[in-house]
């Protein structure tokens, strides 16, 4: 497929450097299906399991060296495919075009890698009719939310660090001592906490209002942990009820940034 | 029954060895030919995995062996057939991968059963002195009653052909894509362009080589021609190969087989066969 004219497609994208965009989608493919929304303010991908964990890949226009839309699109895909067409020239370097004709069409990915200028791949992903995800977004816009900026790579050490066989991890994040807590209770008790106080190096923001104590399935926190190893800077928010954020950016070596957003449902306080 | 084969350029030695490794990566049995003036290896389809291909490599005496001497049971037959373990001969060769050897033999002869011993001449850094390897790989002479069940494969007519200049990309592809979908469409024109095709439930996936060197084997020009082939089978060809040649030729037997061949050298030649499966 030659250079297209934009007026036959909704949507046309063109990513310079395909490696960042492929962390960035490996780490939210928990699940099969995905939905795509873009519009003007960019592309965004969301995954969610159950309705207890979502998961959004969002890629501003200046991510793109391309990006032009018309109207809001949205639609749902295999995301494993999409993730495996990204993947198919293994660690060679591609540039990739995304095109979009419109509703029931096809999702195009054309790869062009740098090493041979003869070869290109192209993938058509059928797109289907999807559910809308939850918009959690709007819960977490009250100003008394507790909010930490944390640097990635020590926040991904702290998690990958976490007791792998505990169930549950409990978050405490509070205005005064201790801070910022985790702790896990692994098979035969076993209890396991960090702490991490405000005055930390890795702390780059520490904004907390109300001591907040949450449990969280640890399976789905460590769903987090590709993107969290990714990330330069991540962000923690929780709102009064323990609905958890993680807001992490995904940095390429042309310093554009992609955003993958995770949120997690507490689990309902034991009553005991 | 005689056989005796000496190499010596540490480059042929080399490839030997590569040539043997691939085959030894994709079946347990190996079959040797040995005729006057040439000598095939050939690996059968794998009978206890359905996913190796047909592979089998023709070397010119010449070419690699200054020493060749090939002598059959009888004066009027001309091969010695022989079968061995494809892994045994491959550990046989495996002392050549340094590259620090001397010399290779290759003899036919009987210990206490058939054999052909191999005897690698090693230089070692820590003394000036060769070291000397030796190992027997058992094999089974092939009677000549049962010969017409073990000959060389014949190259497949087509009816267009493609050299691919390299084979980096288009091996991690089909490592990729044999993932995707359990065939493989390979579409072949005579602009020079070559598209092997994915197809899933939910996804199609296109990758175009362009520019490409056609060959034309048929007499009228054909100007297209595809085939489709199991992805394992193909995957299985590329993941085994071992040789440092990038130059593939891939040739279409429309609706019955893809050829693969790689022109080691002038006279050394592998191929490997992929038959064509239903849609």
């Amino acid at each position: 497929m030659d250079s297209p004219s934009y007026s036959d497609y909704k949507f046309v994208g063109r990513v310079d450097h395909v490696k960042t965009f492929n962390t960035a989608i490996k780490s939210i493919c928990f699940n099969d299906y995905a939905v795509l929304h873009i519009s003007d303010e960019g592309l965004r991908i969301t995954v969610e399991q159950g309705r207890s964990i979502q998961a959004t890949l969002f890629m501003p226009p200046g991510a793109f060296t391309e990006f032009h839309v018309q109207d809001f699109q949205s639609f749902g895909l295999k995301l494993n495919d999409l993730s495996e067409c990204l993947n198919l020239f293994g660690s060679a370097d591609c540039s990739i075009r995304i095109m979009y004709k419109d509703q029931g069409e096809c999702l195009y990915l054309i790869l062009y890698p740098y090493d041979d200028e003869d070869v290109s791949t192209e993938c058509a992903i059928k797109t289907m009719d999807c559910e809308e995800p939850i918009d959690h977004d709007m819960n977490l816009k009250d100003p008394d939310l507790n909010v930490i900026f944390a640097r990635g790579p020590n926040l991904y050490k702290i998690f990958h660090e976490l007791d792998k066989s505990a169930e549950e991890f409990e978050f405490i994040t509070s205005p005064d001592s201790p801070y910022f807590k985790i702790t896990t209770v692994g098979v035969l008790q076993a209890v396991f906490s960090v702490e991490v106080a405000k005055t930390s190096s890795m702390m780059m923001m520490f904004n907390c209002r109300q001591t907040v104590t949450a449990r969280y399935k640890s399976q789905q926190i460590r769903l987090t942990n590709k993107a969290m190893q990714a990330a330069t800077k991540v962000a923690i928010k929780t709102n009064s009820i323990g609905l958890l954020e993680l807001h992490l950016v995904i940095q390429g070596e042309g310093q554009e940034e992609i955003f993958v957003q995770f949120y997690v449902i507490p689990l309902l306080n034991s009553v005991d | 029954m005689k056989f005796r084969a000496q190499m010596k350029d540490p480059l042929y030695m080399r490839e030997f060895q590569n040539i043997i490794a691939t085959l030894s990566k994709l079946s347990k049995d190996c079959l040797m030919i040995l005729g006057a003036q040439q000598m095939h290896l050939i690996v059968n389809e794998d009978q206890s995995s359905t996913s190796s291909p047909l592979v089998w490599v023709s070397i010119a005496a010449t070419e690699y062996f200054p020493e060749y001497v090939m002598e059959a049971a009888h004066p009027d037959q001309d091969y010695i057939v022989l079968i061995m373990s494809s892994a045994n001969l491959g550990r046989a060769l495996s002392f050549l991968r340094g590259g620090g050897a001397n010399s290779c033999k290759l003899k036919l002869q009987r210990i206490q059963f058939p054999c052909i011993s191999v005897a690698c001449s090693l230089l070692s850094t820590s003394s000036t002195e060769a070291r000397d390897v030796l190992y027997d790989v058992p094999v089974t002479i092939i009677p000549a009653s049962d010969w017409p069940t073990y000959v060389v494969p014949r190259v497949p007519p087509s009816q267009l052909a493609l050299v691919l200049p390299s084979l980096r990309l288009l091996r991690s592809l089909i490592d990729k894509l044999k993932n995707m979908s359990p065939s493989l469409e390979f579409q072949a024109n005579s602009d020079g362009e070559l598209n092997v095709v994915a197809t899933s439930e939910m996804s199609t996936v296109t990758s175009r080589f362009k520019r490409l060197l056609p060959r034309f084997l048929s007499a009228d020009n054909d100007r297209e021609a595809s085939c489709l082939v199991d992805s394992r089978k193909a995957s299985a060809f590329f993941t085994a190969l071992q040789l440092a040649n990038e130059e593939l030729t891939i040739a279409i037997d429309r609706e019955h087989s893809i050829h693969l061949q790689i022109d080691v050298r002038k006279d050394v030649m592998l191929h490997s066969i992929l038959p064509a499966v239903c849609a």
